[in-house]
């Protein structure tokens, strides 16, 4: 007997829509095998995705599940998530869903501290509507609407949740899908807004116009500009600058959780305590 | 047998669910002992299908199930096949494999 | 029925009765002139346990709003014209997903950023059309001070029934009226909330969206067993995503007819002296205390003149209309736009000659104005 997949996923939406090799598949099996780790109900969970080929994430597992629209998924989380702060609340999107329609979205959801995990997929690339130019596409490569190739500069999706305030960041690949489980399963215990970055094959619209053809090259590529966080720190600056450190790179357990502080304005509101001061929060500004 | 087959199919080191699998080769590509190969199968959308060639050399290392993004393949648990040690013949089975574009060495020419 | 007599706002009045109507959550942005309504739900939802967010754009308002309704509570947002060309896209996943949200649009000068702080109504024809895609608008708009609580809680228990969202359209004047209202009780109020139907079977029989012809979809809160889904994409009973043609066909029909079937439970007018009108004033909004001010007037002066008033303005009370202006011989419709009611009165009666007094300086119109237009008809 293998791990019961079955128990978590919609079979009948099976085998899914995504291209061979898609990375997104792994990340679905991850996050099944981490939620089966924490012993989650199933009825306790909503996962919530936008739009693009993560947005069909939702509909192939088996929980309370919301496909939104294009880069909201943060939005209609905190929704979700502020009327029912017991339950548990995941965000799937991509890195043009996250970064580029519903970047506004993704820096306040981490400014909030809201306890929803937010799994970004980053590709580097928009996939389903056929490679065009994301905010993590690096430069340089080809993209259908840069045919010349790509001159934006990138975001650098976990400095910017650190800067923004995410309590805890971390970024993974799809190369290491043990470790990757591991991290999901922190980043679902984590009571706070908790980003983390999946680096993510896409060899059929990002791959097979920059010579990475197929998804072990693709994948092989993602190897290349990665290193763990410890090996990472450990490297020149010159050295450090094409590579992105992998593993849990903030956490921050003291940072005042959104719900919680709600219900201290309920609490305001219902005559159960004085009105919130800066006192109540560690950090004042 | 269920839908996904993550169920055994009868003392089984490793199997495959023939109608998750896309042919990525991904799974090829991850086995550190030649264990797996791709075969030539003209009805798969790209013309092959992963294979189970050597079970006995099989050390449950898990990294194909993990790997695969279509539930496809499928590891025994520790306790339920005594899994082989990784040995030299297959790492250099795998090495040919590799070197053969992911195809079962047994099918060399075939394609 | 019990009344109470309360002093305040059109825009609190608005939130005094979300809260009365059981909303507990409210997600905004702040945009003037309806600003006032989330600064009152950010007493009154904690106060009853529930949830009031600022939230970083008008889009995110909706969008978290939504959220809380997909998950089963009752919901709002308010904003005004602006707010809604944001919220529009999200606004069509509420109409396509059926998710029962109210909608309060204080309406000021447009289009574009317009007069932020003065009336007008010029909201009305996309308060039918939001979104793009077929669907069909269920749209209120408030008369008076007790009507901005009355329809608020109206269009609460008309979300709950069409599952899908309701707008109250108020105006800047009515928004920041301040004065007296007679409201029925808050144990009224409370006793008349029919919630949203909610299915008991087992979770493998459930269909959400599986549901007769001219029906809203069953949808049950979330976390009490019955996992489904929602999607913006065409969908089939069970809420998956589907190209089936029949399947798509049916759904966007329903969407459409589960409004269009029962108008009847949706439509509400108000009528003065049309018993022996031979004219017909259209007014709705805070236009309409001006054109009763100018019937009282034009009275006195011997000049027949009565008002139809919609409360709901989509779907249009078309067939009243056809009556009304088949019999009285004038028919003058007044509105702070340039005729977009009128236009509907037009298509519903068909008759080419309606009168129009329209203003769009941010102004109201008043009462003298519309006693001169009537004498020049």
């Amino acid at each position: 007997m293998a791990f019961n997949y079955e128990n978590y996923l919609r079979l009948e939406k099976m085998p899914t829509l995504w291209c061979w090799g898609c990375g997104d598949g792994v990340i679905l099996k991850a996050f099944v095998r981490a939620i089966d780790s924490l012993g989650i109900n199933k009825d306790d969970v909503c996962v919530v995705s936008g739009i693009g080929c993560s947005g069909r994430f939702s509909s192939y597992v088996d929980f309370n599940t919301v496909h939104t629209t294009h880069g909201r998924t943060i939005a209609f989380a905190t929704g979700i998530k502020l009327a029912n702060p017991t339950k548990h609340v995941i965000c799937v999107a991509g890195d043009g869903d996250a970064l580029a329609i519903g970047g506004n979205h993704t820096i306040h959801g981490c400014r909030r501290n809201i306890d929803i995990t937010f799994i970004i997929i980053n590709n580097f690339i928009y996939g389903l509507t056929n490679s065009q130019t994301s905010p993590t596409t690096p430069q340089g490569m080809w993209t259908v609407s840069q045919q010349a190739g790509n001159i934006d500069p990138t975001f650098n999706v976990a400095n910017l949740a650190i800067a923004a305030g995410a309590s805890f960041v971390a970024r993974e690949t799809v190369n290491d899908p043990k470790k990757l489980e591991k991290t999901m399963v922190k980043a679902l215990e984590h009571k706070g807004f908790a980003l983390l970055e999946v680096l993510s094959n896409c060899h059929i619209n990002l791959g097979r116009k920059n010579k990475m053809n197929s998804a072990i090259e693709n994948l092989s590529w993602i190897d290349s500009i990665t290193v763990s966080k410890k090996k990472y720190e450990t490297l020149a600056p010159e050295e450090q600058m094409n590579l992105f450190p992998t593993g849990i790179l903030k956490q921050d357990t003291e940072a005042a959780e959104y719900c919680d502080m709600y219900a201290e304005v309920i609490k305001v509101h219902q005559g159960k305590r004085k009105t919130i001061t800066q006192d109540d929060f560690k950090k004042k500004i | 047998m269920s839908k996904f087959r993550t169920q055994n199919p009868g003392n089984q080191p490793v199997w495959v669910n023939t109608s998750n699998c896309k042919a990525c080769d991904i799974c090829v590509s991850v086995c550190p002992s030649g264990v797996l190969g791709m075969v030539y199968e003209p009805t798969s959308t790209l013309g092959a299908m992963i294979s189970i060639q050597h079970p006995e050399a099989c050390i449950g290392c898990m990294e194909c199930e993990l790997a695969c993004p279509d539930f496809a393949i499928f590891v025994a648990e520790k306790g339920e096949f005594k899994f082989a040690k990784l040995t030299d013949e297959s790492k250099t089975r795998q090495a040919a494999v590799v070197a053969n574009k992911y195809r079962s060495l047994s099918e060399k020419g075939a394609i | 029925m019990a009344t109470r007599e309360v002093i305040s706002n059109g825009n609190e009045l608005s939130a005094l009765a979300a809260r009365d109507a059981g909303c507990k959550f409210f997600g905004g942005y702040p945009i003037t002139p309806s600003s006032e309504i989330m600064h009152e739900m950010s007493d009154l939802m904690p106060e009853v346990g529930g949830a009031c967010i600022q939230m970083e754009d008008e889009i995110a308002g909706v969008a978290a709003a939504i959220g809380a309704g997909m998950s089963g509570v009752r919901t709002m947002t308010a904003t005004s014209g602006p707010g809604i060309s944001l919220k529009a896209e999200n606004l069509g996943l509420a109409q396509m997903t059926e998710v029962p949200l109210v909608v309060v649009n204080v309406m000021r000068g447009g289009p574009s950023t317009g007069l932020p702080t003065r009336v007008s109504q010029g909201d009305v024809a996309q308060a039918k059309n939001p979104s793009h895609g077929d669907y069909k608008s269920i749209t209120l708009c408030a008369g008076s001070l007790a009507e901005c609580y009355t329809e608020t809680v109206r269009a609460f228990n008309l979300a709950d029934r069409f599952m899908q969202p309701v707008f109250v359209l108020l105006d800047e004047t009515i928004g920041h009226m301040h004065g007296k209202a007679v409201l029925p009780t808050q144990e009224d109020v409370a006793a008349g909330i029919v919630p949203r139907k909610v299915f008991e079977g087992p979770a493998d029989q459930y269909f959400p969206y599986g549901c007769e012809h001219d029906q809203p979809a069953v949808l049950n809160p979330m976390f009490q067993g019955y996992r489904y889904h929602f999607t913006g994409l065409h969908h089939d009973g069970r809420g998956f995503p589907t190209e089936e043609i029949e399947t798509c066909r049916k759904l966007i029909q329903r969407l459409e007819d589960k409004v269009e079937l029962h108008k009847d439970e949706i439509e509400l007018n108000e009528e003065l002296f049309l018993d022996d009108a031979e004219v017909l004033i259209v007014a709705y909004g805070s236009v309409s205390l001006a054109a009763k001010e100018a019937i009282r007037h034009l009275r006195a002066e011997g000049i027949k003149a009565g008002l139809f008033r919609p409360i709901t303005l989509w779907p249009s009370p078309q067939d009243r209309m056809r009556e009304l202006a088949a019999r009285i011989p004038k028919v003058l419709c007044v509105e702070l736009n340039i005729g977009q009611y009128r236009d509907e009165v037009q298509r519903a009666t068909g008759r080419l000659d309606i009168n129009g007094l329209f203003k769009v300086n941010g102004r109201p119109i008043s009462p003298y104005e519309i006693v001169n237009k009537v004498k020049e008809l």
